[in-house]
């Protein structure tokens, strides 16, 4: 049970990590950073952190508890909804690098990414705090 | 109260992964931006801080665990280590950089994974809480 929660929140730490990473880079106009920070760190940390995630609920038998807690519904209504954030701030990221200039696209990925690090914060009370 | 103590504990957490992940772009060969590694320094000053105070304000004031516990000593310690490390680290990039050399030599890169692996183990320490 202790392995799974810590690959959940290690996961769940890179993930916020390489988000800022991303977004410090692609403010800085350096869009290769950015890309490669959300496609070889984001969305994996995302995929690990999310496994995880569903590990630490069958193991501790919240699959069996009805109704569900609001802080298991917050943790995954966040993490379901980012995921296509992410994607999309993903996608932009790759568009900027292939045209070599950001305008539009690096607003883009920096509106995507502060909506998924306030949502993340969110996540980070709710995981903390299991307000019920 | 404790809640939310908790709350801002990890989140001090975050930031010092914040910092760890934003670094190892620069060990990997990427490279930050002023803005970004003034980002990433305050991060790891103020993750630094609040793990450290509200770490042993939650030791101090929950019933469950002691400030003399084996495994919070062993946190401490840790934490000393990795803020040593991280501190050399930002003090020799900050000196490569304003020299105009190259920003990582072998002898960084090797103090900044130390660092990293050190606050994995912390992470480990908070997670299984030996001895707890």
């Amino acid at each position: 049970m202790k392995f799974s929660m810590f690959l959940h929140v290690l996961s769940a730490m890179t993930l916020v990590g390489t988000l800022v990473l991303a977004a410090t880079s692609v403010a800085a106009d350096n869009h290769r950073l950015g890309y490669r920070a959300l496609l070889w760190g984001a969305i994996p940390s995302w995929i690990v952190m999310r496994v995880a995630a569903q590990w630490v609920f069958s193991e501790e038998g919240w699959d069996e508890v009805d109704p569900e807690p609001a802080w298991i519904g917050i943790g995954f209504a966040t993490s379901e909804s980012t995921f296509l954030l992410i994607i999309a701030a993903t996608v932009c990221a790759w568009r900027a690098v292939k045209r070599g200039r950001g305008d539009g696209l690096r607003t883009a990925v920096l509106v995507l990414l502060a909506l998924v690090l306030v949502a993340y914060l969110v996540a980070i009370w709710a995981m903390t705090t299991k307000p019920t | 109260m404790d809640d939310w103590l908790l709350f801002l504990h990890v989140l001090s957490a975050f930031l010092l992964v914040i910092t760890v992940v934003m670094y190892s772009a620069v060990a990997l060969g990427g490279t930050l931006g002023g803005r970004a590694t003034f980002i990433a320094d305050r991060c790891w000053e103020v993750g630094g801080l609040g793990t450290l105070i509200l770490g042993v304000w939650l030791a101090l004031k929950l019933d469950e665990y002691g400030i003399f516990d084996g495994w919070i000593i062993g946190a401490l310690v840790l934490w000393l280590v990795a803020t040593g490390l991280g501190e050399t680290v930002r003090k020799q990039l900050a000196e490569a950089r304003d020299g105009g050399g190259t920003v990582t030599t072998g002898a960084v890169t090797t103090l900044h994974w130390l660092r990293t692996l050190t606050v994995l183990a912390l992470l480990v320490l908070m997670i299984w809480k030996p001895g707890a």
